[in-house]
C-alpha cells in the first residue's frame, strides 16, 4: 500500500488532474491494451499505460482504478485531461519508459493487478 | 424471472423441446477430436497396449496406412490378448472388425442414442469414403454441450430463420424469445460511430446510472466492462450507428447492444480470444486485440450474439445479482 502522492513523487510525475483526496494504491497494472485491463483489472489499482487517448481514462474508470499514469514523453491530448476531470480520475504523466516506471513501483512492493489467472473465470 | 418459476410437466416438455432445438445443429464433425492416434494392422497388440498407456486412451483405431479404417483395438481386446497369451501377435489377428461408426454429419441426438444403444466408450468418425476423420468419446459430447451452454449463440438454421424475419431479430429477446419493448428500457444510449474518442461514453453513463440503483459494485463493474467492450465494437467495427439498451431489476440486469452495420461473418471465430479483424488505427486505441467478445462472455452470465455479414449485430447479455464474481 502506498499513497498516490508518494507514487507521484517517486516517479517524478507531472500532475494533469488530481482530485482532493490522496487515495491509497494497492497494486499496479501496466498495459497498452485496454482489453487486458478490462479482463484483469480491478479496484485499487493504478493503470500505467502508454496509451494517451481518452480511452485510458475511461477504461480505468470502468474497472474502478484509482489513477492513471501515462508514461514517456508524449503529448497528452486535452480531451484525455478533460475526461479525467469529468470522471474524477487522477491523471499523471511520468516521463520515463514503461519498464523503468514499473521497475520503480515493483521495488516498492506494489502487487501486480493484471496478473494472469487472477480474473473472474 | 422475479417470481419463482415452478416446473410443471408441460414446462419441462417445453424446455426439452427448446434444448433439443438448441443442440440440433451440433454434428459429429463439431465434436470429434480430429487428431486421432492410430496404428496400422501390422503392428503388435503389445504396441497397441503401450500406445494406449502412454497416450492415456482407451481405444486405438486401426488403419491400412492410408486412413482407411479397418478395425479398432480396445482395452478389452488387450485384456483378452494378455489372458490368451497372444499379446505379441500382430493387431490384424485380434482387432475388432465389426465396427459401429459415426458419419461426420450425424447430429447430437443420434450420437447420444448410439452411445446408449451400443455402450462403447468411443466411436470412430468415418467419411463416405471410409476414411477415418475423427473420434468421439462421451467426454467430447459433454464438452460440446457445456460449450454450447456457455455461449448460446444462434446456430445456422435458427439464425437463418431469425434473419429472414429481420423485424423479429431486432424486436425479440435473443435469450428469452419475448418481445423486447425498447421504449420501456431504463437506459438508452445512442452510439455515435463517427468519433472514436467517444467510444465508451455510453458504458460510463450506464455505470453512473446503475450506481444510483444499487450498491453492488461487482455487478456494476461486470455490466460496465462488458458493455464497454460491446460499445467499442460498434464504434470500431460496425461502420454504423448503434444503441445500448439496459433494463435493471433486482435480480437481473439486461443489456442489449445493437447496430445496423457490417455484421460479424463468423461468430464462432470472433468468440476466440485473439481473433480480430481490427485495423492498425483501432489497435492504436488500445483495442482490437481480439478480446472483446471473450471479455463480454467472461463478465456476463448469459450472452447471445446474432449477426450476419452486412446485417448488423444484436448482442444481449444478462447479469445476475449473485452471478459471476
Amino acid at each position: 500500500m502506498m499513497t498516490l502522492s508518494r507514487i507521484i513523487e517517486i516517479l517524478g510525475c507531472e500532475i494533469l488532474y488530481c482530485g482532493d483526496e490522496d487515495p491509497e494504491v494497492e497494486s499496479v497494472g501496466a498495459a497498452d491494451l485496454m482489453s487486458d485491463v478490462l479482463a484483469f483489472g480491478g479496484p485499487g489499482m493504478i493503470l500505467v499505460t502508454g496509451l494517451n487517448s481518452p480511452q485510458c481514462v475511461r477504461t480505468a474508470s470502468v474497472v474502478g482504478a484509482t489513477a492513471v499514469v501515462i508514461i514517456r514523453k508524449r503529448n497528452v491530448p486535452e480531451t484525455t485531461i478533460e475526461l479525467a476531470k469529468e470522471l474524477d480520475m487522477p491523471l499523471v504523466h511520468a516521463r520515463m519508459s514503461m519498464y523503468r516506471a514499473c521497475g520503480i513501483l515493483f521495488n516498492e512492493n506494489l502487487g501486480d493487478s493484471l496478473e494472469e489467472g487472477k480474473h473472474i473465470d | 424471472m422475479r417470481k419463482g418459476n415452478t416446473l410443471t410437466e408441460r414446462n419441462v416438455d417445453d424446455l426439452l423441446d427448446k434444448l433439443r432445438g438448441l443442440f440440433a445443429d451440433i454434428t459429429a464433425r463439431d465434436i470429434m477430436i480430429k487428431s486421432v492416434v492410430t496404428l496400422t494392422k501390422d503392428r503388435t497388440m503389445w504396441q497397441a497396449k503401450e500406445l494406449m498407456r502412454i497416450c492415456k486412451i482407451s481405444g486405438v483405431p486401426i488403419t491400412d496406412g492410408n486412413s482407411q479404417l479397418e478395425g479398432i483395438v480396445s482395452i478389452e481386446d488387450i485384456i483378452v490378448a494378455l489372458e490368451g497369451n497372444h499379446i505379441t501377435d500382430p493387431i490384424e489377428k485380434h482387432m475388432t472388425r465389426n465396427l459401429v461408426t459415426f458419419s461426420p454429419e450425424m447430429n447430437l441426438e443420434t450420437l447420444i442414442e448410439r452411445f446408449n444403444r451400443y455402450r462403447y466408450g468411443r466411436f470412430p468418425v468415418v467419411d463416405s469414403d471410409g476414411k477415418l476423420v475423427g473420434i468421439i468419446s462421451k467426454k467430447d459430447i459433454i464438452g460440446a454441450i457445456l460449450d454450447k451452454f456457455r455461449l448460446i449463440y444462434v446456430h445456422d438454421n435458427r439464425r437463418r430463420e431469425i434473419l429472414e424475419q429481420s423485424v423479429d431479430w431486432f424486436d425479440k429477446s435473443l435469450i428469452s424469445g419475448d418481445y423486447v419493448e425498447k421504449t420501456s428500457a431504463d437506459f438508452v444510449y445512442h452510439i455515435d460511430y463517427t468519433d472514436v474518442d467517444t467510444a465508451g461514453v455510453g458504458s460510463a453513463k450506464l455505470k453512473s446510472y446503475l450506481k444510483t440503483l444499487t450498491d453492488d459494485d461487482t455487478l456494476i463493474r461486470r455490466v460496465s466492462i462488458a458493455c464497454y467492450e460491446a460499445e467499442v465494437n460498434v464504434v470500431i467495427h460496425s461502420g454504423s450507428e448503434g444503441y445500448i439498451f439496459a433494463w435493471y431489476d433486482e435480480d437481473v440486469t439486461r443489456v442489449r447492444v445493437e447496430d445496423y452495420g457490417r455484421g460479424i461473418e463468423n461468430v464462432e471465430q470472433a468468440m476466440k480470444e485473439g481473433f480480430s479483424t481490427a485495423s492498425d488505427h483501432v489497435r492504436e486505441l488500445g483495442f482490437g486485440a481480439g478480446m472483446g467478445l471473450p471479455n463480454m462472455r467472461r463478465y456476463s452470465d448469459k450472452m447471445v450474439v446474432v449477426s450476419e455479414a452486412g446485417k448488423g449485430v444484436v448482442l444481449e447479455m444478462h447479469f445476475y445479482r449473485n452471478g459471476r464474481k
